[in-house]
């Protein structure tokens, strides 16, 4: 079928290049159907405990995702009519958003006095347009009362800060493009900064996709700039490129064909999708490379262009279907993921690999076959400064075998000791440089404000019982021990505020009252004249379920890990039966979900070599050349890693996805050579001269290929940290790839070779 | 014919039809009989929109139209013997009291805002406060049977000096006892915010609500008020609404 297919493209290519730019025209039309969405919650499974708190959370007590504005002059006092009323239009306009449920500022909370026994609940600003007097009584107001002052008013009393709580089930694009929007309005007379985990996780998808997309076409750029100088061909840089373009489409289509299709939101693009075209680029482009490279060679050879494509197509047949197979078997072990969207993004990169092989196989020796090349130019016949320098290098492991394994064992297991210096860091805050706007205003924000982090606590209880609410009280007072909690707000504050206003506004009474009744009777008298659904945020309504926030400044996930071991050990010496707590939040979640993908990925890892060496064992028909395919992907993998650990950087859920590259670049170089180093033992080559041969043959388009995708280095420019990693680890991972194969699998076939010569004989 | 004269023609051609403005319906409904005084027990069932409820058995003795009013709570245990004594004044504030039994403590509370809610139910003050026939329009927008009775549609618009929460309302008013049977209530945004539904019964020559259901329609909450063992016209005196009858609790 193969063979047909080949045979077809050489045979008749005009018809071959048509019907193949159709059908890829028409899988590619389904990109009219791609949704993209930046939810980050949909990538999150329901069924992880802290996504089941979440949900539980926002069902009970509505959103508690938030956008933190702060405004203000530096070195003025907020407490001016000017400021204020700014507030109060600015709050005013954010809760007129249909998708804002609650706005908290000065202008919106309520203040509880008592005056000779009479209880008033009233707005803390009266209005827009206030009267000294006025501006006085809610500075001595919030001076009375620091746990409110704390949430509105920075430290310096500079800046007034702005909450705003979405709607339940806005997501946080939405959310952060509504609330902007009415932000710009009102840019310009003060100082404005934003910030919040909902405003960040809104804004950096689309950042991050535009930056990239700049990026990869940069790369793109470089890519061809390094293939035009080393086959020094126009035609053939273009006819690489044509695989890798209409590859590209069929992928792009294939995302919308498949949301149609099946409606799974597993297939809307995301955040995790914006790699799939450099990993696409990467693995399409190997297969160009080697096809042209060899047609070249045997046109060198043979001087007449269909006996070399055909000979080229018979020899890499085998290779090139291996390639492609083994690594869309590597990408499908996402579909054993437990997030929808790594499903999604192993089934649709696994089709572009399918069509990029299928254009391999038909469109380049189609387009080869149209082509009419003179045999006396530089690209046929002459090899190029690389091809010659790979031969070299070939030649020097070769000659220094035990050597050359040796050193690349020191080195793997160098990498495997830096595994162990790994670090996982989920907060996207960390994608910020220091010194860029975000960062800054996220800084600013911890330094001056609460903080724009918040960690939930779901508890369950009596929460009328005095016992149930000291014990909150307690995990309360725990957590703003830690030095990154700003304060932490749950019903315990509002009865104890409650419970001091109706003692005639006395301090010492601002404690839990002693009985379940006084409890009660606080929440009564609120009640006849509050408006019901003022707890609503923060009790259930039978007081059996509760939240206890804790605004937070940013912090690492490791710290965070601490964190939550530390309060889960407090509770379970604290807390009895009769309050039951479970820990969520935005940063907890996150935390868990980029654990969960990099779990994921490494399951994806194993199973992905497993599987590889199995499909090379059957197609080989002999382990030893499964294992040895195995070996150079496995050693990069380990290199990669361990590099990551040794130097600091981070894994997170977008570095995690890097090894997908590894696998799916790694194997190809491989495969390339334990075919070739097969077919040369069955050409009857004698045994000094086979391993020279192989790095002849393969070498050269293994370094091409690595070289060349090595122009997603432009990626080291990326405003954002990680995309800078991945730009670093790319050219780290190719080299270690082709590298890998060209040492590491080389000298060991040089060094084991006698018995592959035997096993070949048996065979 | 001139375009105004064909109007004029028309809106007398409707007078004439309904028979009755929507002024003199409204007139109707402020004039209806009315006892001196209601002694009754109150179920009041707040449901929010997880269908989760919290309920409340009240007394309740009003006098004056409600211009007077005290509560004592029975149930659910924990507010029993709470206690609110309300007293409206047309010059000044209206006087709030509540007792809370816990504390033994009296305080005085006040709502700043005719929008908040009494009692955490869906009914603000200002849907318990009668209102004032001239702050208001009045247009009879049609008419229709509702649950068999036939109804005018009348539509009431707050004049631009009226403080309050609503931009308008739609009422149902039976044509032959000039009773609301059904109210909808429009916040300041225009958008449907409450829905009352009210049942009477005829007792001692009045009709008093024996049920009344408010749907907060935005909030998705509701509260069912039911009356049972209406007593009227017991010859209430004024001394009982005082403070300290609020920490007597009546037997039941």
């Amino acid at each position: 079928m193969k063979n047909w297919l080949s045979e077809q493209a050489v045979n008749h290519p005009k018809r071959t290049l048509i019907l193949l730019i159709l059908f890829t025209l028409f899988i590619g039309f389904g990109v009219k159907w791609i949704i993209v969405d930046d939810d980050v919650m949909k990538m999150v499974p329901e069924d992880m405990e802290s996504r089941r708190s979440w949900d539980a959370i926002l069902d009970e007590f509505g959103s508690h995702e938030m956008i933190f504005i702060a405004i203000g002059d530096e070195g003025k006092s907020i407490y001016n009519d000017s400021l204020l009323a700014t507030v109060y239009a600015f709050s005013s306009a954010l809760q007129a958003i249909p998708e804002v449920d609650n706005v908290i500022s000065i202008s919106t909370v309520d203040r509880m006095d008592s005056d000779d026994g009479f209880i008033n609940i009233s707005e803390l600003q009266p209005g827009p347009n206030l009267q000294p007097d006025e501006i006085a009584g809610i500075k001595t107001y919030l001076d009375r009362h620091p746990d409110m002052k704390v949430r509105l008013v920075s430290k310096d009393e500079n800046y007034a800060n702005i909450v705003i709580i979405p709607m339940a089930g806005i997501d946080n694009n939405t959310f952060r493009n509504v609330v902007v929007k009415v932000v710009e309005a009102y840019r310009g007379p003060y100082e404005i900064h934003i910030g919040g985990h909902a405003y960040l996780t809104g804004t950096i998808p689309v950042l991050i996709r535009e930056d990239v997309m700049n990026l990869m076409r940069v790369g793109i750029l470089i890519m061809a700039l390094i293939l035009l100088v080393n086959l020094r061909s126009f035609p053939a840089v273009g006819m690489v490129f044509s695989v890798i373009l209409l590859s590209l489409v069929a992928m792009m289509g294939s995302i919308g064909w498949l949301t149609l299709l099946t409606g799974s939101e597993g297939f809307h693009f995301s955040m995790l999708n914006t790699s799939m075209p450099i990993i696409l680029l990467t693995i399409a482009n190997s297969d160009g490379v080697h096809i042209l490279t060899k047609f070249f060679k045997e046109l060198r050879i043979s001087g007449d262009k269909r006996k070399a494509i055909k000979k080229t197509m018979h020899t890499l047949r085998m290779p090139v279907f291996l390639t492609s197979a083994t690594t869309v078997a590597a990408f499908l072990t996402l579909l054993s993921s437990p997030i929808d969207q790594m499903m999604g993004f192993g089934i649709c990169i696994s089709v572009g690999i399918i069509w990029a092989w299928l254009l391999s196989i038909t469109l380049l020796p189609a387009l080869i076959t149209l082509k009419n090349w003179n045999i006396n130019s530089k690209a046929v016949s002459r090899t190029s400064i690389l091809e010659k320098t790979v031969d070299h290098f070939g030649s020097l492991v070769i000659k220094y075998p035990k050597i050359v394994l040796t050193c690349g064992v020191l080195i793997v297991l160098t990498g495997l000791w830096g595994l162990r210096s790994l670090k996982v860091e989920a907060n996207i805050v960390t994608f910020f440089k220091p010194g860029t706007e975000m960062r800054d205003s996220i800084e600013f924000m911890d330094r001056e404000l609460t903080g724009t982090m918040d960690l939930e606590m779901r508890v369950e209880g009596d929460l009328k019982d005095p016992a149930v609410l000291r014990e909150m009280d307690g995990i309360q007072n725990f957590l703003e021990q830690y030095p990154a909690v700003s304060t932490t707000i749950s019903i315990v504050d509002i009865i104890k505020q409650m419970h001091r206003t109706v003692m005639d506004d006395d301090p010492e009474y601002e404690t839990i009252p002693d009985s379940r009744n006084k409890v009660n009777n606080l929440f009564t008298l609120y009640a006849m004249s509050g408006d019901p659904d003022d707890f609503s945020s923060l009790v259930d309504y039978d007081y059996q379920t509760g939240v206890i926030t804790a605004l937070m400044k940013n912090i690492s996930t490791t710290r965070i890990i601490k964190f939550v071991k530390s309060i889960r050990m407090y509770l379970q010496e604290n807390t009895d039966d009769h309050l039951n707590v479970t820990i969520t939040g935005m940063v907890v979640i996150l935390k868990d979900m980029v654990h969960l993908i990099i779990k994921s990925s490494f399951i994806s890892i194993i199973a992905s070599i497993v599987i590889i060496f199995l499909i090379l064992w059957i197609a080989f028909r002999r382990a030893i050349w499964g294992i040895l395919s195995v070996i150079p992907l496995t050693a990069a993998v380990i290199l990669n890693f361990g590099l990551m650990g040794l130097s600091g950087i981070y894994i997170s859920h977008i570095t995690a996805l890097l090894s997908s590259i590894i696998i799916g670049v790694g194997v190809d170089f491989a495969i390339h050579y334990v075919s070739q180093f097969r077919a040369l033992i069955g050409s009857g080559i004698s045994q000094a001269e086979i391993s020279q041969e192989a790095i002849n043959d393969v070498g050269y388009p293994i370094i091409l290929d690595a070289a060349s995708n090595m122009g997603f280095g432009a990626l080291l420019f990326s405003l954002f940290i990680p995309i800078q990693y991945i730009g670093g680890l790319m050219i780290f991972a190719m080299i270690s790839t082709s590298l890998g194969t060209l040492t590491l699998l080389a000298s060991l076939t040089e060094l084991i070779k006698p018995k592959l010569f035997k096993l070949k004989a048996l065979q | 014919m001139k375009l105004s004269i064909k109007i004029i023609i028309l809106l007398l051609y409707c007078t004439s039809l309904f028979g009755i403005t929507g002024f003199e319906i409204a007139k109707a409904v402020d004039e209806r009989k009315a006892p001196l005084d209601m002694t009754a027990d109150l179920k009041m069932t707040l449901t929010n929109k997880r269908g989760k409820t919290r309920t409340n058995e009240i007394r309740s003795v009003s006098k004056d139209n409600s211009a007077k009013q005290i509560i004592w709570f029975f149930a659910p245990a924990d507010d029993k013997g709470v206690a609110f004594l309300k007293i409206e004044h047309d010059d000044r504030d209206d006087e709030m009291h509540l007792w809370l039994p816990a504390f033994k403590k009296i305080r005085r509370i006040s709502a700043s805002k005719k929008g908040d809610a009494f009692m955490g139910s869906d009914l603000s003050f200002e849907d318990l406060t009668s209102r004032d026939l001239d702050e208001y329009t009045y247009e009879l927008s049609g008419d229709t049977l509702l649950d068999g009775q036939a109804c005018y549609v009348l539509t009431v618009i707050p004049k631009p000096e009226t403080d309050t929460e609503y931009t308008r309302h739609i009422e149902w008013v039976t044509k032959n006892k000039f009773l609301v049977i059904r109210a909808e209530s429009y916040d300041k945004s225009g958008e449907l915010l409450k829905i009352r539904r009210i049942d009477y019964t005829e007792q001692e020559g009045y009709d008093v609500p024996v049920r009344i259901y408010v749907e907060n329609v935005k909030k998705e909450h509701n509260t069912l008020l039911t009356f049972e063992h209406i007593k009227l016209d017991t010859g209430v005196k004024d001394a009982l609404f005082q403070e300290k009858n609020l920490k007597r609790l009546p037997r039941r």
